[in-house]
């Protein structure tokens, strides 16, 4: 336990020095906004984890409280000139309480049919933010979103946003951590591990599905909130079905219930369209069969994955 | 010890059930069935397959609601209360199959088994307030106590999954037991151990009857049942057709004829 | 009453195609429990194939709806002897995530072959529209319903009537089972891959005279045709007949006397009020667990 412990203060520590370093030695603009992203889909991810890996409930549609953070802070900031830092909590509480309202139903469903419910729900919700073009802008999309500033410091500058944002994801790590070393979390994974049992063991199960649900639901929305004043444009594509999918794919590739899993999954899913534009339109050929390939030989993602192959590997030589 | 039981056969039952009756679909898995358990009891139920004792079990632990009858719980009906409702009154189960949290280590399975003793939420996990770490200081003391009363206090880094069977069961009754409850209900504990874990298993259930909790156990292996119980409720066919002390069930006729002649 | 009339027309022809869509799911479903995403794709393959075939290739049109459906089931069949036959952990959230791979790179050969362009084709025959009570009725419309009503029946029969689909019927209940009475239930699975596939090439061939094709045509589609699906209940072949054509009436319905907004939310609203109030469909039987 303590042995634990240890190991992912070394690890925060590690990624410190590594968010640090690389904030001082990248300077193409273009690289410090990809390694941003990374860390916004690290938010995505683990939001999803908490719910997915931990609690074993699927979600096909978390683009849409992703979306729901980036449209709250935009159309709050943009027509009403609020101030970003008010409209934070704002986008955090609205996620959540749309959450709280979807999940009292959804939840209740398992399995298949609660892919079905969430992915419904989240296809709702981005055309909601496509045919809305009063409030959202519709399909072309939401202009001028402003830039972050703290006091003197603004964070319209890559680097200054890069550490905003790295800051977030540790932080957010430590949370999720804490939670589910903790009783709570004790109670998610028993969901996870059979929920017929958890009950038995006197696990609201219900409840703490749902409190898991709007969890990962405000990681989703402070992610949306970051992507919006990191690119001062949104719109619906942004935040559709395949985006719903590709943070299920972040979380399933790096590894489940593994919060390190999630910024393994995250970085390889920002960085690997990135490789793959050398493709060309080979693109889609090569990215969907690399998402075949992963699921059919490491489908307990790579972190698992080549864990097991490595130990395999080291015990071959004795035989 | 004889004036230790008239002593108790005069105060409340802990559990009462009233003309219980559930049906599935067209099945009548249990039919009226009424009795008492008198706190700080065993009681043994006993019935061929298919008798309504599984059934009976998910009754009482509120997985599913009945279609007719009472239970009164320390006085109060159960009638439609949640399962987690349950436990954290006091009723507690372990699963024919044992079914315990194979990701999570010896420990964690009995520290999710004070889930309803402890109340850290979202903001204590967080924040770490003191209390939480005292809480969870607790938690873990009692859990290790509680393997020590199992003999499993070696073996709580473990992973759950990878004790051996008997010990799977003996950490299941553990992560029961975490739950503090007064009534304590034991679905085939013994189904899978052999002879000298059987009795081994005997004495736990004595020794935790001794703490004050009361016992309802099925079970297949006679041997046990008779040796550790008070009394013997036998069911067939969803009704109970004879209750009472072990020596007069076996001599009871229809108790003969319904179970241990079919199965002899 | 005319323009509602007309809607309804209009509604019909699109139920028609997400019924095709719903089948195709509904079959897969019975007998392999799987939900393929990658579904609507092979609905693309059929369509943009079929272009391809009557069109540059000039082949008759029965041939040309012939061979592009043939060559999806086989292409369908591949898939699951490739991809899904290999999976090792046949749980839900890996499959999920196959399908989807293989929608990806099957949109990506789409892309590669046909390009990016929106293709054409004319109607099945010349006939001019009728004309019933001011509405008009495309004779188009009517080949779809015919084509839907056709093939469905003869899946019907295929299932109740031969062997081969009582094994499959068998399978569904209990692989298990099946396979210890003698039935190769590998086999089945993949027969019944391609015969999912193959609805979705017809579902595919049939719109393509209705709408522009594009490699990217596939997404929406199959959802909407699982949404229906659901609607009638996930598993059953003439519940999910229902289910497109409900779809396809309200869907019309909402966008002439709503909003045109509504068109692609109608489907998903409707799948999320009958998982909420009935999850195993409008005249589905088997119990969902809800708990």
């Amino acid at each position: 336990m303590d042995n634990r412990s240890n190991w992912h203060r070394i690890a925060y520590a590690a990624l410190i020095v590594i968010v640090v370093l690389t904030g001082m030695l990248v300077s193409n603009a273009y690289h410090l906004q990809l390694l941003t992203f990374i860390g916004i889909n690290t938010l995505l991810a683990l939001g999803l984890n908490m719910l997915m890996g931990y609690a074993g409930q699927i979600s096909l549609g978390h683009a849409a409280f992703y979306g729901i953070g980036a449209y709250t802070t935009a159309i709050l900031t943009v027509h009403y000139a609020i101030s970003p830092w008010l409209a934070l909590p704002a986008a955090i509480l609205i996620a959540m309480a749309i959450a709280y309202i979807v999940g009292v139903p959804t939840l209740k469903l398992s399995g298949y049919y609660l892919g079905m419910g969430t992915l419904g729900f989240g296809m709702i919700v981005h055309i909601l933010f496509r045919e809305w073009s009063g409030v959202t802008g519709g399909a072309s999309g939401f202009i001028g979103i402003p830039p972050l500033e703290l006091g003197p410091v603004s964070f319209s500058s890559g680097r200054n946003y890069f550490y905003l944002v790295w800051a977030i994801v540790l932080l957010s790590l430590i949370i999720c951590r804490r939670i589910i070393d903790s009783r709570l979390g004790r109670g998610l994974r028993s969901i996870h591990d059979g929920e017929k049992a958890a009950r038995a063991v006197g696990v609201n199960t219900g409840k703490l599905k749902l409190q898991v649900f709007v969890l990962s639901a405000a990681f989703s929305a402070l992610a949306g909130f970051l992507y919006a004043h990191l690119v001062y444009f949104i719109s619906p594509g942004t935040f559709d079905f395949i985006t719903s999918i590709r943070i299920v794919t972040m979380v399933v590739i790096g590894g489940m219930a593994s919060i390190w899993g999630a910024l393994l999954g995250a970085s390889l899913l920002t960085l690997l369209p990135e490789w793959l534009h050398s493709f060309s339109e080979f693109e889609m050929v090569v990215y969907g069969l690399i998402l075949m390939s992963v699921m059919i030989f490491l489908p307990q993602g790579l972190t698992r994955g080549l864990m097991d192959i490595y130990e395999r590997s080291k015990r071959q030589p004795d035989r | 010890m004889s004036d230790r039981r008239d002593s108790r056969t005069g105060s409340r039952p802990l559990l009462e059930l009233e003309a219980v009756s559930k049906s599935f679909g067209g099945v009548h898995a249990v039919r009226g069935v009424s009795f008492q358990l008198t706190p700080e009891s065993i009681t043994g139920l006993i019935g061929p397959n298919g008798a309504g004792k599984t059934t009976l079990f998910n009754l009482i632990t509120g997985l599913f609601p009945a279609n007719s009858g009472r239970m009164i719980y320390e006085g109060e009906t159960t009638h439609k209360v949640c399962i987690h409702e349950l436990v954290r009154r006091g009723i507690s189960r372990t699963f024919q199959n044992v079914e315990l949290f194979e990701s999570m280590s010896v420990l964690e399975n009995i520290l999710v088994g004070q889930h309803s003793r402890t109340r850290c939420g979202m903001w204590g996990s967080i924040f770490r307030f003191p209390w939480v770490l005292r809480e969870e200081q607790q938690a873990r003391r009692n859990a290790l106590a509680l393997l020590e009363f199992v003999g499993l206090e070696d073996y709580a880094a473990q992973k759950s999954s990878d004790l051996p069977f008997g010990w799977q069961r003996l950490l299941e009754l553990a992560r029961a037991l975490a739950a503090r409850p007064k009534l304590l209900l034991l679905d085939e504990p013994a189904a899978g151990l052999n002879i000298v874990e059987t009795t081994q298993l005997g004495e736990l259930i004595k020794k935790i009857r001794e703490q004050g909790v009361t016992i309802l156990l099925v079970e297949h292996d006679m041997s046990l049942t008779m040796t550790v119980s008070d009394k013997i409720i036998v069911l067939d066919q969803g009704v109970k057709i004879a209750e009472g002390p072990p020596r007069e069930v076996q001599r009871d006729e229809a108790v003969v004829k319904a179970y241990l002649g079919t199965t002899g | 009453m005319q323009e509602v009339l007309q809607y309804i027309f209009s509604g019909i022809t699109s139920g028609a195609i997400y019924a095709v869509i719903a089948v195709g799911f509904s079959m897969l479903y019975n007998s392999t429990e799987l939900i393929n995403f990658a579904h609507g794709e092979f609905v693309m393959l059929g369509a943009l194939s079929f272009v391809t075939l009557s069109g540059p290739f000039q082949l008759p049109l029965l041939p040309a709806f012939i061979l592009s459906v043939a060559g999806v089931a086989v292409i369908g069949m591949l898939f699951e002897r490739l991809a899904i036959r290999t999976v090792r952990t046949p749980n839900p959230i890996v499959l999920i995530i196959i399908t989807v791979g293989a929608s990806i790179f099957l949109k990506g050969v789409g892309m590669l072959i046909w390009g990016k362009d929106a293709h054409t084709m004319p109607p099945f025959s010349g006939h001019p529209p009728l004309d019933i009570a001011g509405a008009k009725l495309l004779a188009q419309s009517l080949w779809i319903v015919a084509i839907l009503f056709i093939t469905v029946a003869g899946l019907h029969l295929f299932y109740k009537k031969t062997l081969t689909g009582k094994a499959m019927e068998a399978c569904a209940i209990s692989q298990k089972a099946a396979w210890l009475t003698g039935i190769p239930s590998k086999f089945m699975v993949l027969l019944a891959f391609g015969l999912s596939t193959g609805m979705g090439a017809v579902a595919g061939v049939i719109i393509s005279p209705i709408t522009m094709s594009s490699y990217d045509m596939g997404t929406m589609l199959g959802l909407k045709g699982f949404c229906a699906a659901m609607l009638g209940g996930l598993g059953s072949l003439w519940g999910s007949v229902i289910g497109g054509l409900l779809l396809g009436i309200l869907e019309a319905l909402g966008v002439g006397l709503v909003s045109s907004g509504l068109k692609d939310a109608t489907a998903f609203l409707l799948l999320l009020f009958i998982l909420y109030v009935r999850p195993s469909g409008i005249i589905g039987s088997v119990e969902v667990e809800r708990f």
